[in-house]
């Protein structure tokens, strides 16, 4: 028998599901940063990660926006792809039945622009094989509603979540926009209508000007902010949601080592997500799982769950106000 | 194309390495070459029009944050070395351009696809404008060792920023022409290419895009049937060089392509430019 102890890493982000979304440890490629698994592939052991989120997956079939679609930015980059995608009926034509072949566990990212749509693509999700669960961008355009992001509105976000825990088992987790004034209203009012996990951050608008052409950057004029730049706001988001709501909060924003992944479990994060960091430092996903292990063997832990939410005072204690007003105005 | 399907990477063969600067030498102006090594069967596989994304920052600094996608200039398969074309212009290539021997660089690939070279063809024209012209080093290379006829023609500024004949292997008929008239003729490399465009069975193409459009308009009048072929070489901002984050995309007649994985070349025939 071997006396070496490996602390538990592993992880149900929906504890609530009868399905579960099990993951043999925390660690997820995000959506959008890893194609649908495939093209990673042959560059790293995919079939190691907790889990990979697929790319953003629409109803109709899109070309998405003209280029330039990206641009750095300090410790960062700014993207517009547009949501690029071969439409739901596209989708499920080739991926379902690949993924199913594989061990590691599969997500799919969904968007749309109204509450139907949203609905019909679970519906359609429900049915297929090799998927772990669905993420919910609620980072899009309300039709509906003159254009305004569903994700920045409660009851918005919650409609979406309802109409889609309404058709499908699947676990659901709901990937929240830290364009919301109130996120933490955005977290109680998806997690109120059956969200089995909540992700955050998504990217957070912004924009650039090329000063000799003087005109954006960007041919969509804004675009997301990702990378190291913006991780001060989501371990901020990630720790202010983990303290309000009660489902596993999965974190991300400028990951790119292990001390970056530890503050937002600290925070609060059952798992995190790596985004950006992929594309420069591809094989950083699967060194962050041994990191981690190791790490908590060392500082003497026996599972991830004994450190998730330790530096967060309210954690889990539905505490909408863990930070006084003027720490959240940082002051 | 036997000889090129045999060595053909495919999907799949692209990885992360840690390679060492081996040499670092002025030319063309401002620009360098820089050589280092690389593993011996990648060197082997790799193909001409392919390229690596180095990250252009120190370990544990990020920034800038993204690679920086450079095509192979020459590759030395007895010396199991790379050599890439930088010249410094943005952040990334200014700190590349300033690494010295003995340094470690981050490289990712080989990748993309590559210039090919049809059976049976016996003339080739290369175009190139400015720092493009590292890809097609590395094609007239391979081109000049298969015996074939080649015609080379390149553009720059000014005479500094040509390509040293010296540099060209084979006997090679190379021609150039500088917006300043310090060298060679003076105006652009397209307005030069019109007695060989009927003579050459493939046209190779690398420079700014501007360069494809006034090779499509002089080019296109003296080709029958679409021949001879034009493969051209896209530089776009990328961010994953893998097909996964589609920032790089081209514009196509079979739509929007990812020039990381599905080109970057592509014959101009095809490309909305």
């Amino acid at each position: 028998m071997s006396a070496v102890a490996t602390p538990d890493v592993s992880v149900d982000l929906a504890p609530r599901n009868p399905r579960e979304l099990r993951l043999r440890n925390p660690i997820i490629a995000a959506s959008g940063c890893f194609g649908y698994g495939e093209e990673y592939a042959g560059v790293i052991d995919i079939q190691r990660l907790g889990a990979f989120v697929s790319k953003g997956i629409t109803p109709e079939r899109r070309s998405g926006n003209p280029m330039p679609r990206i641009v750095e930015s300090p410790a960062g980059m700014l993207n517009a792809i547009g949501l690029q995608n071969p439409g739901i009926h596209g989708f499920v034509k080739k991926y379902p039945a690949l993924w199913e072949l594989w061990t590691v566990p599969a997500i799919v990212n969904i968007s749309a622009e109204t509450v139907e749509d949203y609905a019909m693509m679970a519906a359609i999700l429900d049915e297929q094989p090799g998927l772990a669960g669905i993420e919910i961008n609620v980072s899009c355009p309300n039709i509906a509603r003159g254009g305004y992001c569903f994700g920045w509105d409660p009851e918005m976000s919650a409609e979406v979540t309802r109409a889609v825990r309404d058709v499908t088992t699947l676990p659901l987790i709901v990937k929240l926009s830290p364009g919301a004034a109130d996120i933490i209203s955005v977290a109680l009012a998806v997690e109120e209508a059956g969200a089995d996990a909540i992700s955050l951050i998504n990217t957070i608008v912004g924009m650039a000007i090329d000063v000799r052409a003087r005109k954006p950057l960007l041919a969509n004029h804004t675009g997301g902010v990702s990378g190291p730049a913006i991780k001060p706001i989501a371990v901020r988001m990630v720790y202010q949601t983990a303290a309000a709501v009660r489902v596993p909060v999965i974190g991300m924003g400028g990951i790119m080592s292990l001390g970056d992944a530890l503050e937002f479990f600290l925070a609060g994060a059952s798992a995190v997500q790596i985004g950006t960091a992929i594309f420069v430092d591809p094989g950083l996903p699967i060194r962050l799982i041994d990191e981690l292990s190791r790490w908590l063997d060392n500082e003497g832990f026996a599972s991830l769950d004994q450190i998730v939410g330790i530096a967060n005072e309210g954690f889990r204690l539905g505490e909408r106000h863990v930070l006084t007003a003027w720490e959240a105005a940082g002051a | 194309m036997q000889a090129t399907a045999a060595r053909a990477p495919g999907r799949g063969s692209s990885r992360e390495f840690e390679s060492t600067v081996l040499a670092v030498e002025p030319i063309m102006g401002d620009a360098i070459l820089l050589t280092v090594g690389a593993p011996p069967s990648l060197v082997e596989r790799l193909l001409p029009g392919q390229f690596f994304n180095v990250a252009c920052r120190f370990p544990g600094s990020f920034d800038p944050l993204l690679r920086r996608p450079y095509s192979v200039y020459r590759a030395d398969r007895e010396k199991s070395s790379l050599t890439f074309l930088v010249r410094p212009f943005g952040r990334g290539s200014a700190w590349l351009a300033k690494r010295a021997p003995g340094e470690t660089l981050d490289m990712l690939g080989p990748l993309g696809n590559w210039y090919a070279i049809p059976p049976r063809s016996q003339r080739l024209l290369m175009l190139a404008g400015g720092v493009g012209v590292a890809p097609l080093v590395m094609l007239s290379d391979d081109a000049a060792a298969q015996g074939l006829d080649i015609v080379f023609v390149m553009g720059a500024a000014d005479e500094h920023g040509l390509l040293p004949a010296s540099e060209l292997r084979g006997s090679i008929e190379y021609l150039v022409a500088t917006d300043d008239g310090s060298r060679g003729h003076r105006g652009l490399a397209t307005e030069i290419i019109s007695d060989y465009v009927a003579w050459a069975d493939q046209i190779y193409a690398c420079g700014p895009e501007p360069m494809y459009r006034t090779l499509r308009a002089v080019a296109d009048p003296l080709r029958i049937h679409r021949r001879p072929k034009v493969q051209i070489s896209v530089e776009r901002g990328m961010a994953c060089g893998l097909g996964a984050c589609l920032g790089c995309v081209v514009e196509t007649r079979r739509g929007m392509i990812a020039s990381c994985v599905r080109g970057p070349v592509f014959d101009l025939d095809e490309v909305v430019i």
